[in-house]
């Protein structure tokens, strides 16, 4: 009933609103645009900055990396696996030796950093490459020498952690290396192969005697070094018996 | 500082027709061609093609730099980078011109057999022809005529009855839309267009460009006494090269491309050409009328003719800026802009300059 009345004149936009106030925001863009520069990037020819924190392709170092295989397990997409290559380190006049180093297939890749953020040795890295475009699916896959990567500080993944009491206090944040799997062997199951002790990437795994047998030979079980174990399930694969599990930190 | 085209293109042709040639034809005892060619109406004649032909290229490229301008200039309102070819995009429009000079040319099958070629051929030399009568300078001009802001305004007037042509030889609806409401406009702003050059005669008391911009450095820029003039006339002169917010005829968002929808190849990038053409005539219109034409500082240093081209860039600006800030408006919002806004103010500034004129001010 008391709706007021709105006359054609005050629905206009009228001088300010229909030319003053235009001509003042596309003169305010188009100073903005000359002084600094347009928002367009010209992407061949120039490539947006990257953030220090951007994860592209994985990168590999090849020296540091042991060979544990802790990348290949923790890939959500399955796109890492252990390959057998010659070292590039060999000594004059001896054939080069056969490592394990991580094949990445790229096509697969989804650059979440997992396996730089889990390798024990830094050996795995996040670098900035993104421009991965291949012809075909066979090139996308990167063999550990296409892997490697010049190393620059910040490469790295940590799984950094503060604990709640500590926040705003004068603590470095620490890797989490306190709490950490470590296998534990089913007595009953060992057959005392030594698969594990010859396995382990970092000798963790110590072959002890704990008695005899009933034709008088030594019984050898593994110990765990807790200290140099890096978790790699290494040992609980590759177990003929599956006598070994990993007993979970927390 | 301005260089005299006639006398220089009239001094090339006669040591070419007489010294050179006409020497060698009396060399050859052909002594009766050699005086032809050196007779005083063969000379002028061929002093006449060459200067136009000069005036032509120099409008062209003058042109050509003006769609770059745009170009650029929008790129930036828009946030954009703009034309990329060359230095600054500067040859972005000539390998434009390259790509449609070699399309091919399609007739339509309903179209007008005789007046569909014939629209774009009346379209582009209008607007070409308008570059005669544009003076750069003292001495850098094709014609110096005592009517010349006549003979422009009426060359600029005709140019919607060809674009009337072309959409109507088109066939198609849109283009017949395009062409109708390009004649519809004509009526819309021609009137104060008019009114407000009218003003600009009475207080210069010529009709002549040279006149007019004498008028200006004896006495101030007209921009300053007829400043409700000026904005009509910067007003009704957008409306008149078709250009946003008042391209109704050429509405991409309602009609295809307006009346030149059929039109493909180089008849499209010429008669694009045509446009700009005629924003330069027009840009250089206001700059004649309003902002002192070639005149300017330093001019010991700084040749009248350069001058007038940057002033005719520094108006131009104000043409890319209304296309970047305004929404295109509709046929009844122009007719209602035109007839009842720019006319009481085109009609009380020739008020205010016939007040100037008895008052003896000017």
């Amino acid at each position: 009933m008391t709706d007021k009345q709105i006359s054609r004149k005050e629905k206009q936009l009228g001088l300010t609103g229909f030319i003053f106030k235009p001509m003042y925001i596309t003169m305010k863009q188009f100073i903005k645009a000359v002084v600094n520069r347009p928002q367009t990037i010209l992407y061949p020819w120039e490539k947006m900055a990257t953030p220090d924190a951007f994860r592209g392709r994985p990168g590999l170092i090849f020296d540091k990396c042991i060979g544990c295989g802790i990348c290949m397990r923790i890939c959500p997409t399955r796109c890492i696996d252990l390959v057998e290559v010659d070292d590039l380190k060999k000594a004059e006049g001896e054939e080069p030796k056969k490592v394990k180093r991580p094949r990445v297939n790229l096509g697969r890749c989804l650059m979440c950093g997992y396996c730089a953020e889990y390798c024990p040795t830094d050996a795995m890295i996040v670098t900035p490459d993104y421009e991965l475009a291949t012809f075909s699916r066979e090139e996308a896959i990167y063999d550990p020498y296409m892997l490697q990567h010049d190393w620059k500080p910040g490469y790295e993944v940590h799984i950094k952690e503060v604990l709640p009491s500590e926040v705003n206090k004068v603590f470095e944040p620490r890797l989490r290396i306190e709490h950490k799997d470590i296998p534990v062997l089913d007595d009953e199951k060992c057959i005392s192969c030594t698969r594990c002790a010859k396995d382990c990437p970092v000798d963790a795994v110590t072959m002890v005697e704990v008695g005899v047998n009933e034709r008088g030979r030594p019984i050898r079980k593994p110990v765990f070094d807790a200290e140099k174990c890096i978790s790699c399930d290494t040992c609980v694969e590759v177990c003929p018996k599956d006598a070994l599990t990993m007993k979970e930190a927390l | 500082m301005y260089l005299d085209l006639w006398n220089l293109v009239g001094g090339l042709i006669h040591w070419l027709m007489v010294d050179v040639i006409g020497e060698i034809l009396n060399w050859l005892h052909l002594y009766g061609l050699a005086d032809w060619l050196g007779s005083s109406g063969v000379l002028h004649i061929l002093t006449i093609i060459v200067v136009g032909l000069i005036i032509l290229v120099v409008g062209m490229l003058v042109s050509i730099t003006l769609i770059w301008q745009d170009r650029k200039m929008l790129g930036r309102f828009m946030d954009r980078v703009g034309t990329q070819v060359g230095p600054f995009g500067l040859f972005q429009n000539f390998a434009d011109a390259l790509k449609v000079l070699v399309k091919e040319y399609i007739i339509p099958d309903a179209a007008d057999r005789l007046i569909y070629p014939l629209a774009p051929i009346l379209i582009i030399g209008l607007s070409m022809a308008m570059f005669v009568t544009i003076p750069y300078s003292q001495g850098f001009y094709m014609s110096n005529s005592d009517l010349s802001v006549i003979l422009t305004l009426a060359i600029l007037a005709v140019v919607p009855f060809a674009v009337l042509m072309g959409g109507w030889a088109s066939n198609n609806k849109y283009t017949l839309i395009g062409g109708m409401r390009a004649a519809a406009q004509t009526c819309a702003y021609e009137v104060p267009l008019l009114l407000s050059v009218a003003s600009v005669v009475v207080l210069t008391g010529s009709m002549n460009f040279m006149d007019i911009v004498a008028f200006q450095y004896e006495n101030t820029w007209l921009v300053i006494p007829l400043i409700i003039g000026f904005i009509v006339f910067l007003v009704s002169i957008i409306a008149e090269v078709e250009r946003v917010p008042f391209d109704l005829p050429e509405a991409e968002a309602e009609l295809v491309e307006g009346w030149q929808t059929e039109y493909g190849g180089m008849r499209f990038g010429l008669i694009m050409m045509s446009q700009y053409a005629r924003s330069f005539v027009g840009a250089s219109l206001i700059v004649l009328l309003f902002f002192g034409g070639w005149h300017g500082p330093f001019a010991d240093y700084i040749p009248a003719g350069i001058w007038f081209v940057v002033k005719v860039f520094l108006v131009f600006i104000l043409f890319v800026w209304a296309w970047a800030a305004f929404p295109r408006i509709r046929t009844d919002q122009i007719l209602d802009l035109c007839w009842k806004r720019l006319l009481p103010l085109a009609a009380i500034n020739l008020f205010i300059a016939v007040f100037f004129k008895t008052m003896g001010w000017f």
